[in-house]
């Protein structure tokens, strides 16, 4: 046999393959929020355990944030994202007040921070927002947010790692749900304080995303006070 | 979709005062279209104890009849009634003995065993069992659950507050879970007897 | 292969006996003789180990058998025999454990055993057994318990028995000193004295095999620290003692 027949003398052309590019920006960073209203305020709580996976990247990372003197918003989801669109919104809320001379009202808030966050509709902030605070008939108001900007007002919320566990438990204590001539008052700041703090415990129980510590907003007519409640570490 | 989600459905035990409970919803669907809304999850395994299966419905039709069988045949070679953690080992060895190709469902069971002591327990598909002192949740709404019992149980509840605690946690989770709901079934266990009751609920 | 019929030894004569089962109890009848003793919180099996020669390393036979941590066995008869059912009882108990994670209750592997003899007696190409089994056990749905089964796959629960060579003595022995009260302890030494009574020659701890289960022997398994009846045999130090509040 030839020497130029066999294989050896024809090695194999290198393969052009195309190289694949992955583009990853998002992480998901844990936590949960609640956003309950009051008659006449409303209780936004958000646990402060920041993690990746498994790793706990911080034990107290906020992630709620005032934004005026009667809203509070909070974003759950991808750290990084719900800061940039906090700080993209006090920008917004800059220009409001130069244009406006006034604050801007949890209304007002609530409709740009949908419009803030469809802009980005085919690149989103990875950010499920909740936005509490009192509106301008100083009764309590939630809205809460997809990613892309859909929105609803509410009565009460909750976003985040753990919200399957404590949404049901908020249908039944906030909103009575499931319960037989129950009473329909409007619930007191006491009573909204005890049911989120419990919320919060149950589900730091079963959830390892959330835990460490509890920052809860209150907002009245009269501004936001900030409390802090501890969570279990573990 | 994930075969365990396939039918839907959710089952919750919980321990009370000298008495334990079971309860499930009664939904039964194809993806999420409902096909039936009475169907039954939870199974009676002796005059004690119950045997709650959730997931997908065909194994749930077989694999009831195998433990009925199995049962049956351990009370006539035994000539004893079955313990409750007794059947639940039986489930279990069951389960594994299908480790590469299992059956797509995760068991509870619940009893009082011969000195009435409350035995609950959850198994995942291939028979590892957990053994809880409080409560046991599984199925499609288990998240749901989790967070209902976890902040609605307190020990030692008597038997009609537990009926109350089960039911209430069972209800609100299914609500907030698209593959369970349509009515639900709760048995409360007790030394001298058992109560079954049928519960209304939202219809969707 | 045609023409190959496997007939089963064990035909009925015409009388309506079965030969080899009675053969095979002369086979028992021919064995050592074992002892075994209810008493009401525990119960004892024994047996002698006579060995043919004195160059026998008498350790290296076991008569008593542990079946699992609540039962325990010994035989009257064919040796080999006994080894294949104590590791079918084993096995049985190990397959019952994995699927229940509790040991079988003494009444359940005594069936499963009668069961393997009495297939013996009907299957073609096979022999019964040449061996009476005394299995003792203690569970929690009946306590202490003693049974007896035989080539023919019956068996039967004694508060006391005897298999072997000298049977019908022993009986006659057990009918005199049982009574429902008797402890564990004494049942020991009710089951030596038994012993001694047909033994030929000088009886020690090196020629009596005695295993025990009650509520005395206990075992500890599991997290929790569990205690339960242990089936255990006793070491021959323990024999020694026995034997010198006999003597």
């Amino acid at each position: 046999m030839n020497f130029l027949d066999s294989p050896l003398s024809k090695p194999a052309p290198y393969v052009v393959a195309p190289i694949e590019h992955r583009f990853d920006p998002y992480e998901d960073n844990g936590g949960t929020s609640v956003a309950i209203a009051g008659e006449d305020f409303c209780v936004v709580a958000s646990d402060t355990r920041q993690s990746n996976g498994y790793m706990i990247n911080s034990r107290y990372a906020p992630k709620a944030y005032k934004m005026s003197s009667t809203a509070v918003l909070s974003c759950n989801g991808f750290h990084a994202d719900g800061v940039t669109l906090k700080k993209v919104l006090e920008q917004r809320m800059k220009m409001y007040k130069y244009s406006h001379d006034k604050d801007m009202s949890v209304t007002a808030l609530a409709q740009m921070l949908s419009n803030t966050l469809y802009q980005r509709r085919f690149f989103p902030y990875y950010a499920f927002c909740l936005l509490g605070g009192v509106d301008a008939d100083g009764k309590g108001a939630v809205y809460c947010y997809d990613s892309v900007g859909s929105f609803e007002r509410e009565n009460y919320r909750t976003s985040g790692s753990a919200s399957a566990l404590i949404q049901p438990f908020l249908d039944n204590q906030v909103g009575r749900k499931n319960q037989q001539n129950a009473s329909t008052a409007p619930l007191t700041l006491e009573a909204v304080l005890r049911i989120t703090k419990d919320a919060f415990t149950s589900a730091t129980e079963r959830d390892i995303h959330t835990g460490d510590n509890l920052q809860i907003f209150v907002i009245t007519r009269d501004g936001v006070e900030e409390q802090n409640f501890p969570l279990k570490k573990d | 979709m994930s075969i365990m989600e396939y039918n839907g459905g959710s089952v919750v035990a919980m321990v009370g005062k000298g008495c334990v409970a079971i309860a499930s919803d009664k939904r039964l669907g194809q993806q999420f279209m409902t096909v039936s809304t009475n169907f039954q999850k939870i199974f009676p395994a002796s005059e004690k104890t119950y045997i709650g299966l959730p997931g997908l419905a065909t194994d749930v039709l077989t694999l009831s009849e195998r433990f009925r069988f199995n049962i049956n045949m351990y009370k006539m070679e035994e000539e004893r009634d079955i313990e409750p953690k007794t059947v639940a080992h039986m489930i279990s060895s069951t389960l594994y003995q299908r480790r590469f190709g299992p059956y797509f469902v995760e068991p509870v069971v619940a009893g009082l065993s011969k000195d009435n002591t409350p035995f609950i327990c959850a198994m995942d598909l291939i028979g590892c069992i957990n053994f809880a002192k409080d409560f046991v949740v599984s199925g499609t709404a288990s998240q749901n659950l989790y967070g209902m019992c976890e902040s609605l149980w307190e020990p030692d509840l008597e038997p009609e507050d537990l009926f109350e605690t089960i039911s209430q946690a069972l209800l609100n989770a299914q609500d907030r879970d698209a593959l369970s709901g349509w009515g639900a079934v709760v048995h409360i266990i007790t030394p001298d007897k058992v109560i079954t009751r049928s519960l209304k609920s939202r219809q969707d | 292969m045609s023409g190959d019929y496997s007939f089963s030894l064990t035909t009925f004569s015409p009388s309506g006996k079965l030969g080899q089962i009675e053969h095979a109890l002369n086979a028992v009848n021919r064995g050592v003789t074992s002892i075994g003793i209810k008493a009401t919180n525990g119960v004892v099996i024994a047996t002698e180990k006579k060995s043919a020669s004195t160059l026998i390393d008498d350790e290296s036979t076991e008569k008593v058998a542990v079946i699992c941590d609540s039962i325990g066995m010994v035989y009257s008869g064919m040796g080999p025999d006994f080894r294949l059912l104590v590791s079918r009882a084993r096995k049985y108990a190990q397959q019952y454990k994995q699927l229940y994670m509790e040991n079988p209750p003494t009444r359940i592997l005594v069936e499963q055993i009668a069961r393997v003899m009495q297939d013996y007696t009907h299957r073609g190409g096979v022999r019964p057994f040449g061996v009476s089994l005394l299995i003792v056990g203690y569970d929690e749905v009946n306590g202490p318990s003693l049974y007896q089964v035989d080539p023919s796959g019956s068996y039967w629960a004694w508060k006391a028995s005897a298999i072997g060579k000298n049977m019908i003595n022993a009986k006659t022995f057990l009918e005199k000193r049982y009574n429902d009260e008797i402890e564990l302890e004494d049942a020991v030494h009710t089951a030596i004295l038994t012993l001694k009574e047909g033994f030929e020659g000088q009886i020690t701890e090196t020629s009596l095999e005695i295993g025990i289960i009650g509520t005395s022997t206990i075992g500890v398994a599991g997290k929790d620290r569990e205690e339960f009846p242990l089936f255990r045999k006793l070491s021959p130090s323990e024999v020694k003692d026995y034997l010198a509040n006999i003597a």
